[in-house]
């Protein structure tokens, strides 16, 4: 779509010209290969979703609803200027903050989190989601206005404004999203050349702090789950359940899969949540080992266009939101797919664009769409 | 200043960028590819492993259990059916929190404590893991539908159908057909491990009577089938089955309404009567009183309704017919044979009889029951007369004549002290006393003061009714001896009756006298019932006559029998010969006792009757023998008993 000189380093083709056809999708402000490797994955999870929510379709055609919504929202996104997100970012990050107050304050509780917000004439919702954006985006804003690499005093900035947000997440008793917009945020500092010492420190801390946490810390259910990642056979028709019974269904799916709709675990109802944060393990089970390197194969699409867009955008602020919002979007992807193939313990996030759940699909393509922001909106300079 | 930092600072911040992003993005092909290599861990090299488990998890071998054979009577009525009932099951492993569901379920239908108990009970001798262990049997349809809506919150929880035993008669025939009953941990290991297999999927097993006998032909061969199973154990589809066989359909010689003419006979009055078919040995009708409703054990009795049973203090569950004791005066007529086959009498042999018997060289008397009535006897008595006025003197003097061992050797030959039953193994034996006997079994000689005793029936000798009725069948079926039978024949598939032909070896063991003997016992057994008041000579009417008489209803038929009277305690004779006869209770009685067969040529039955403490035998005894008699002689059509549906409805509310 660009003709690049090949003399210029990678991640300066602040002079690109948009030529021929690539200039339509410019002007449209979308991203055709992103686009399309984020439909594909789309439907091929639509396929799933169907033989996993045992061939409903109303729960297939809500899932396809809320796509069409999502890719609508996307490129809606995707029309704003990047500057508008770099100016912005301030204001949408306090915002931010005074929604989550608010959640805090009137939110209704899902499945024990207080963390989402019922207005009227609305549909529910979840502020914390757009946190994994917001996060990034003021760090992105904070760390362009300093230089590079950070130094200690930017990083402690950058901690206050990771762990505001994240305590008020906490404070919703939702530890899963905390998680991740404090992963989101360390991404973004990461990418801004967070001193190597400072990570391998960090790390070392976190390792040697982790008992501490499970002793002290960690709750009835959250050390469960940690033992029973060791050893699921400790309660295998309580706490190890779900894992079993999921890796039951992935390994038995070999090669080539049981067939589409002919998933003996997933038909039978011995996988749980099978059309949520488990359906990889109906994945898995009816299209076999190709079906799951195939789903890594679109997300690897997915990635790389993300990581082009990334290496190509044009100043800090773009490029630290870009590469942020894509690993934040691995992240996801890989947590799960570990969690259900049992190298991780089990943690409630979907599967992106595969599981059921249409407020997920909506939150991941509005950063998709900020990614688009960011590749579509490059200032071309005159030769 | 800043401006120029700026322009620096981007060069380096693009590369610290880039170098960033070239980590992360070696890191997340790393990731990515660990990724891969373990699901290629899971779906390629464990496949075999997991492949298995996921097929250990839908697939379910199950047993089907064969449908009992049914029990029919001689006319094709049933006697034992199976009717389906609808039960609460549960698989152990698949009920996540079996306390949460039991109380659950406790709330929404009847399940006693002791349905639990009982559970548990089955539940820890269940033999094959992840199958289904009943809970509650017979659930209403209130009830099923309370379990269908509360279904997903009792995972592992099933409603099953499942053909059980019916008695349709009730307590008509209980101790005869038996019951079946859950089978219990003893049977199970007293089983070979090809027996035990056919047994998986069967939770009943005969317990008593022909149910017991004959179980190897009723229960048939188990099934299988191996069904795909959802989560919650509900079966999705059947892969693959082997059809159980059924068992075998069989037919008794057992007559449904004689037995329950037999049972009407009896009235309220404890007891017993066994008919047989003299030619056959078949056993028409065997019956004991009280009777139980054995539908109560088929699913598991309660201990409340056991107790129920027994606080009677009548042992309903015993059953009398195959029980032995003394038998009074109807063993006269096989005492009078044998003292003919030892030649010890003829017909013509004349006794005096004055009232009493004396053993030579002793002063005690043994009396004969014309002594209690006025101090006198018979005079001159022959066999004949000694058999249909059932005199005592005639007997003490012949058993004393014969000697106990002569005695002992021809009651054999009648089957008795030996259960000739072919297929009523649980019939006790009775004794026949000898001398050898008496030293092995108490330890001591034989008196000779013993032996009168025992040509009146009311020494140490001890028959069943069975014993009795089979006996008096050899005597109507002209001396020879059939082994009695319950099975007639079974059902073949296409519905034929084959008959079931048992080697009967009782014959070839009998000590026949000629046919003029038999003949002679035979009349003077009809004179017993029909030989009318003599206005020239006291004491020549049948001892049974006045009964028949003051019945104001000739008989129809030729019509055999002899009474008896069994003493319960001694009675207590002062030095002047004279009987204490002030009323005892009721439980020291003397029994009542009445053999008796269709004396035509071709004789069709014969039957013995007990009454508990039910006083005098001709008086008590002969009108119940007379009633069976007639119920299967007379032309008139006797009626099928009852049907007992109550008794099913009643189980469903018991609980």
């Amino acid at each position: 779509m660009a003709t690049r000189t090949p003399s210029r380093p990678l991640g300066n083709s602040f002079y690109q010209l948009s030529t021929g056809r690539g200039e339509i999708w410019q002007s449209l402000r979308i991203d055709p290969p992103l686009v399309l490797s984020l439909f594909c994955l789309a439907v091929y999870g639509l396929m799933v979703l169907f033989s996993a929510s045992g061939e409903n379709v109303a729960d297939v055609q809500r899932q396809a609803a809320a796509i069409v919504v999502a890719f609508f929202v996307m490129i809606a996104v995707a029309q704003l200027e990047v500057d508008f997100f770099r100016r912005g970012a301030p204001l949408m990050f306090l915002g931010g903050l005074v929604v989550l107050g608010v959640v805090l304050a009137i939110g209704s509780e899902v499945n024990g989190a207080k963390a989402w917000l019922d207005l009227p004439g609305l549909p529910s919702f979840q502020p914390s989601e757009l946190e994994k954006f917001l996060v990034p985006m003021m760090l992105a804003w904070y760390m362009s206005t300093r230089s590079l690499p950070p130094k200690f005093r930017d990083l402690i900035v950058c901690a206050v404004i990771i762990l505001i947000p994240a305590a008020l997440i906490l404070l919703q008793n939702d530890t899963g999203t905390a998680l991740m917009v404090i992963m989101s945020g360390v991404f973004t500092v990461l990418l801004a050349g967070l001193s190597w010492k400072i990570v391998v420190a960090g790390g070392v801390a976190l390792m040697a702090a982790s008992p501490a946490w499970y002793i002290f810390l960690a709750q009835p259910h959250q050390k469960n789950r940690i033992l029973t990642f060791f050893d699921p056979y400790r309660d295998p028709t309580g706490a190890g359940y779900n894992i079993i019974q999921s890796q039951i269904a992935i390994g038995s799916g070999g090669v080539q899969g049981k067939g589409w709709l002919n998933g003996a675990q997933s038909q039978l109802d011995f996988i749980p949540e099978s059309n949520t944060d488990f359906i990889l393990a109906v994945l898995a089970e009816e299209f076999g080992l190709l079906g799951v390197l195939f789903l890594i194969f679109l997300y690897l699409l997915v990635l790389a266009r993300g990581f082009y867009i990334a290496f190509t955008a044009q100043d800090t602020f773009s490029r630290l939101l870009a590469g942020s919002i894509v690993l934040t979007f691995f992240f996801y992807a890989f947590v799960n797919m570990a969690m259900v193939s049992g190298l991780m313990p089990v943690v409630g996030l979907p599967l992106p664009l595969v599981s059921k759940g249409g407020t997920s699909i909506v939150t991941l393509l509005i950063g998709f769409g900020i990614l688009m922001s960011i590749q579509t909106h490059k200032r071309v300079l005159p030769r | 200043m800043a401006e120029k930092f700026k322009l620096n600072d981007h060069e380096r911040e693009t590369l610290i960028f880039n170098r960033r992003m070239i980590v992360a993005g070696v890191v997340v092909l790393l990731l990515l590819s660990g990724l891969a290599a373990w699901m290629v861990y899971l779906q390629v090299y464990r496949y075999e492993y997991f492949a298995a488990r996921s097929d250990g998890n839908r697939l379910h071998s199950q047993y089907v259990p064969p449908n009992r054979g049914l029990i029919l009577d001689r006319n094709g009525v049933l006697l034992a059916a199976n009717r389906p009932i609808f039960n609460l099951t549960v698989v152990r492993e698949t009920a996540a929190n079996l306390d949460v569901s039991l109380d659950l379920l406790r709330s929404v239908i009847n399940l006693s404590d002791d349905d639990i108990e009982q559970y548990r009970t089955r539940q820890s001798r269940r033999a094959v893991p992840h199958t289904s262990v009943p809970l509650r049997y017979q659930l209403t349809e209130e009830e099923i539908a309370e379990v269908a809506v509360n279904q997903h919150m009792l995972p592992g929880f099933a409603v099953e159908a499942q053909l059980v035993r019916h008695y349709p008669f009730a307590d008509m025939s209980a101790h005869a057909i038996g019951y079946v009953s859950e089978i219990n941990k003893d049977e199970l290991e007293a089983m070979s491990p090809e027996q035990a297999a056919n047994y998986r999927g069967t939770h009943q097993i005969g317990k008593t009577g022909v149910e017991k006998t004959y179980e190897d032909m009723l229960h048939g061969q188990v099934g299988y089938e191996t069904v795909e199973k959802n989560n919650r154990g509900q079966v999705m589809r059947v892969l693959d089955r082997t059809d159980p066989v059924p068992g075998r359909d069989i037919v008794l010689h057992m007559d449904s309404r004689l037995q329950a003419a037999a049972e009407r006979a009896l009235g309220d009055q404890r007891g017993a009567v066994v008919a047989i078919d003299p030619a056959t040995g078949g056993v028409l009708a065997m019956v004991s009183k009280p009777g139980y409703d054995p539908n109560l054990f088929v699913t598991g009795i309660s201990r409340a309704q056991l107790s129920e049973l027994n606080r009677s203090g009548h042992t309903p569950l015993f059953n009398r017919a195959t029980a032995s004791r003394v038998p009074g005066s109807t063993i006269k007529p096989f005492i009078g044979l044998a003292g003919l086959y030892n030649k010890v009498i003829t017909p013509e042999t004349v006794i005096g009889d004055p009232g009493y018997f004396r053993l030579s060289g002793r002063s005690r008397p043994y009396y004969d029951w014309t002594w209690w009535v006025d101090k006198s006897g018979h005079g001159p008595i022959d066999l004949q007369r000694a058999i249909y006025q059932s005199c005592n003197t005639y007997f003490y003097q012949l058993a004393v004549d014969l000697g106990i061992d002569r005695i002992h050797d021809y009651l054999l030959t009648f089957g008795f002290g030996q259960n000739l039953a072919i297929d009523i193994p649980e019939a006790s034996v009775g004794i026949v006393p000898s001398e050898a006997w008496k030293r092995e079994n108490r330890n001591e000689p034989w008196y000779a003061g013993e032996t009168p005793y025992e040509g009146i029936g009311n020494g140490i000798f001890q028959a069943t009714t069975l014993q009795m009725a089979s006996a008096a069948a050899a005597i109507a079926n002209h001396g020879v001896l059939k082994q009695p039978r319950m099975l007639r024949g079974t059902i073949g598939n296409d519905g034929e009756i084959t008959d079931v032909i048992f080697e009967d070896t009782a014959a070839s063991r009998q000590l026949l006298p000629s046919q003029e003997q038999i003949e002679l016992v035979r009349n003077a057994m009809v004179d017993v019932v029909n030989k009318p008041y003599d206005p020239e000579h006291r004491r020549h009417e049948g001892s049974a006559y006045p009964v028949l008489r003051e019945s104001g209803r000739p008989l129809e038929y030729p019509m055999a029998g002899k009474s008896g009277t069994a003493q319960v305690v001694e009675f207590q004779v002062d030095s002047a010969g004279n009987r204490d006869n002030t009323e005892v209770d009721e439980k020291f009685r003397t029994h009542a006792m009445f053999i008796a067969f269709d004396a035509s040529e071709k004789s069709r039955i014969a039957v013995a009757v007990f009454v508990e403490n039910g006083g005098g035998g001709g008086s008590v005894a002969f009108p119940v023998a007379r009633a069976v008699l007639d119920a299967y002689l007379l032309p008139e059509q006797p009626q099928y008993p009852e049907v007992s549906t109550l008794a099913s409805a009643d189980d469903g509310h018991a609980h």
